[in-house]
């Protein structure tokens, strides 16, 4: 046992001075600004004042490309944000949304359900998960690759995390691809959630109650990415943890009026900005009407908000009649 | 599961070990299987049970042949003097049986899932061309994980054991902890149960030094293939997937940085699983010996894939040079042809029927057997020139002795290697056909296809690097024992950087591709 004690010692000091370096290039490889922290526009909400955030909507290019919460802001008053990325994970969730909490206290989380199954084809759910949860834990691993993007110019520039984004983290897509398969809502079976994305939903359940949120399950409509079986499995949990579920593929108030004919870039992988709009009302009906969010139109403290709504006023002005004509709808 | 996963290196490595460590001494070889089959039903799922199947009938022959060597032994004294001869005639013959039915079961299944589609194929194809209304559906199998590797290793374990070079294991576990011993079961290399039994069986005392070197060596073989291959073959793949696209220096760049890709991946893996076994003391055969500095390609074959060569030339190439028909042909191309063709031809033929092997073991397809045949046709005309050359040029062997005509010998080498590699990668014989004539034309489109100007740099700092390693290593310095002699705050800090080099620099994540391990597909 003493012939064992001394590399022992030694194994556990060179991991603790490896870890270490592996914290500290991590963070020193983190990416300058909060614009490029993350896929899409969704870290510009390091850039929003403290607490100023009462929707937070988590989810992947769905949720980015679907939910417009200037809009809310627009209609209602309702202050929110889409943290999106491609390929985000429920273990990405998570941990992100630690990070928010430390910044915000949203009063309602919506998560999209999508991540749930989502995953890399080539991989298993067990390497999914463990190469996720090890990217959150190391920032190294995630932004290894910027590496590239230093110079002469930014090698000792400090990180700048205050970049906001007028979309608050909706990328409008105007292009148009119809969805002609049929119903995809059929499936009467029930897809499992995998083991450690049920640990880490329940995880995300337990973190909203702490910190005084309520958690809304919602499915962004995606036709060839969603099916009946997932559905189930999404609404057994939900029930098992009396959660409130919406799945928008089922339309459940038969508010949405969904076209997969003109609504999607992409033959029903996603929403286009027609169908982000259609979405974005019902779900912020369904808000207002259950939550109880106050309206911060021309209130002190949100004078930015006014500002970026009528920055966002003029990108729809331009992306919706631009999607409108690829849909064929005017002239 | 990979062994570049998180899973792999973060998980699995680390928990079997302190297991294995802490387990007395005889509990030890049980870690080891549990571990080699919890790896296996993880990577392969229900194949596990060819695996099980297969350990099964290499143990049941083992034994079977054990036995008829034990009543081989015994003297019989009853019979006659012919009597007791042909009673060991007829163990001879049972010996034969034994071994033959063994074998045959366990390639049987191996060539027909491996080899029967591709053979389906072929004969459909002929059967379209020809009038009649005859048809062949072809078949589509999933191969169990490491088939190829297992089977051979399972077959020159029977082989060993009827030619009496080693004893057969007692018990089954033996055998499925040999054969399905998680290092070696995806990409080999071939061990022998003579060398590694000892080791798996009973287990060395878990060292601090073997615990060191062990993940030293993992950590090289993740740097050769995380950061050189897996970002070499994003050039790779446009190139050769693509390649009506490319021309001239495009596809030579394309077809340097494969080889450069293939060595940095199977050298790496083989320097993962190696270092993974030696964690726990247990020394596998090594497969790699700076294949680079080869003077000829018979050479490079020698350094390359060590255990595959050695296991086609003492199981295959040797057993048919031994054999009747050989014989009689020597004598019939002596009597015929001369006392030289005599000797010569029946070792090309030899030759040449491992060189197919070699090249159809790599993959069920035509370009396989063109990839076999490419370097026996270079290995022949090297026997067939060497006695002309050595006897026309009589300062050859002066020259020989010349550093630059070695160097100028290993460049020819690596050149012929080349063109074996652009073979090996080429989607089908057309493919490769038209890529070897684009070479000859000109490309006018930029170099930096799908790489950036760091990444090559990388890749190029990272191929400079296994040149001056394998360099050392060429010289006999034994890199790691000298890094052991070094001052801690040195040998940790080059320890540190490597991790972080491979972190860092290493071609995973969302901006990359990597592909899976190539001859995990073998």
């Amino acid at each position: 046992m003493k012939a064992l004690k001394g590399p022992a010692l030694r194994i556990v000091a060179f991991c603790l001075a490896l870890l270490v370096c592996v914290l500290l290039t991590g963070n020193y490889l983190m990416p300058h600004s909060n614009r490029y922290l993350e896929g899409y526009t969704a870290g510009g909400i390091l850039g929003e004042d403290f607490d100023t955030i009462d929707v937070l909507v988590l989810g992947d290019s769905n949720a980015a490309q679907g939910i417009a919460p200037m809009k809310w802001y627009q209609d209602w008053g309702i202050t929110g944000y889409t943290y999106g990325a491609a390929w985000f994970s429920v273990f990405n969730a998570y941990y992100r949304l630690k990070d928010i909490y430390s910044e915000q206290t949203p009063r309602v989380v919506v998560l999209c359900t999508d991540i749930v199954y989502s995953k890399r084809g080539s991989e298993t759910y067990f390497d999914s998960a463990v190469n996720n949860i090890s990217g959150e834990l190391f920032p190294l691993l995630r932004y290894h690759d910027n590496w590239k993007e230093l110079n002469a110019e930014n090698l000792l520039q400090p990180h700048d995390y205050s970049w906001r984004d007028p979309n608050k983290g909706f990328m409008p897509l105007t292009g148009v691809a119809g969805y002609g398969g049929g119903d995809y809502m059929y499936d009467q079976g029930r897809q499992a959630i995998p083991l450690l994305t049920e640990l880490y939903l329940d995880r995300i359940v337990r973190l909203c109650e702490d910190k005084g949120s309520q958690l809304l399950l919602i499915t962004v409509p995606a036709a060839t990415s969603w099916n009946h079986s997932r559905h189930n499995g999404i609404q057994a949990y939900a029930d098992a943890r009396g959660l409130t579920y919406i799945d928008y593929n089922l339309d459940p108030a038969g508010m949405l009026g969904l076209d997969w004919a003109t609504d999607t870039p992409d033959s029903g992988s996603h929403l286009n900005v027609l169908g982000a709009i259609k979405l974005t009302d019902v779900l912020g009906e369904y808000l207002t009407q259950n939550y109880d969010l106050p309206d911060h139109r021309g209130k002190a403290g949100f004078e930015h908000w006014d500002d970026d709504a009528r920055t966002w006023t003029d990108t729809m002005d331009k992306a919706i009649p631009n999607a409108m004509q690829a849909a064929g709808l005017t002239q | 599961m990979s062994y570049t996963s998180f899973g792999y290196l973060f998980l699995f490595l680390p928990l079997v070990w302190v297991l294995w460590a802490v387990l007395p001494r005889r509990g030890r070889p049980a870690v080891l299987l549990a571990a080699s089959l919890l790896f296996y039903w993880i990577s392969s799922g229900r194949y596990l049970i060819w695996m099980l199947a297969a350990a099964a009938v290499t143990w049941l022959t083992g034994l079977l042949l054990g036995r008829l060597d034990t009543l081989s032994a015994t003297t019989r004294p009853e019979l006659s003097p012919a009597g007791r001869k042909t009673f060991k005639k007829q163990l001879t013959g049972a010996k034969r049986l034994a071994v033959g039915g063994g074998a045959a079961v366990l390639l049987g299944v191996f060539l027909w899932l491996k080899y029967w589609p591709f053979a389906a194929r072929s004969i459909a194809a002929l059967l379209d061309r020809m009038p009649g209304a005859l048809s062949l559906t072809v078949p589509s199998y999933v191969l169990p994980l490491g088939i190829s590797f297992v089977t051979l290793m399972a077959v020159g374990y029977l082989v060993d054991v009827y030619r009496g070079s080693c004893r057969p294991a007692a018990h089954y576990w033996q055998v499925l902890s040999f054969l399905c011993f998680w290092p070696h079961v995806v990409e080999g290399p071939f061990d022998r149960w003579d060398s590694l039994s000892g080791p798996l069986l009973d287990p060395p005392r878990p060292s601090y030094k073997n615990l060191t070197f062990g993940v030293q060596r993992v950590v090289w073989g993740l740097f050769k293939k995380m950061v050189i291959a897996d970002r070499a073959n994003m050039y790779v793949k446009a190139v050769f997937d693509d390649y009506t696209q490319y021309s001239g220096l495009a596809v030579v760049v394309g077809t340097l940085l494969y080889t450069l890709q293939l060595y940095a991946e199977f050298s790496g893996c083989m320097d993962i699983v190696l270092g993974s076994a030696e964690c726990f003391g247990i020394p596998l055969a090594e497969n790699f010996r700076q294949p680079f500095f080869s003077r000829t390609v018979g050479e490079f074959w020698r350094r390359w894939h060590i255990t595959l060569g050695a296991w086609l030339r003492e199981y295959l190439f040797q057993p048919l040079i031994l054999s009747g028909p050989w014989k009689s042909l020597g004598k019939f191309c002596r009597t015929r042809l001369g006392a030289a063709a005599g000797r010569s031809l029946p070792v090309w033929a030899a030759l040449g029927v491992t060189w197919v092997a070699i090249g159809w073991w790599h993959g069920a397809g035509w370009l396989y057997l063109v990839y076999g045949l490419y370097y026996f046709f270079w290995q022949l005309l090297g026997e067939i020139f060497e006695p002309i050359f050595t006897a026309r040029i009589p300062r050859l062997a002066e020259l020989r002795s010349r550093r630059w005509y070695r160097l100028f010998q290993v460049l020819r080498t690596c050149l012929l290697v080349l063109g074996g590699m652009l073979i090996f990668r080429a989607n089908g014989t057309k493919a490769a056909i038209a890529m070897f004539r684009s070479l000859t034309v000109p490309y006018a489109g930029s170099l930096l296809i799908q790489l950036d100007a760091r990444d090559l740099a990388v890749l190029a700092v990272g191929a400079v690097l296994l040149l001056a390693v394998d360099l050392l290593h060429e010289k006999g310095i034994a890199i790691r024992q000298r890094l052991a002699a070094a001052p801690l705050v040195l040998r940790w800090a080059v320890y540190i950087a490597g991790v972080l080099a491979i972190l860092i620099f290493g071609a995973y994540g969302d901006n990359y591709d990597p592909a899976g391990f190539i001859y995990a597909q073998f």
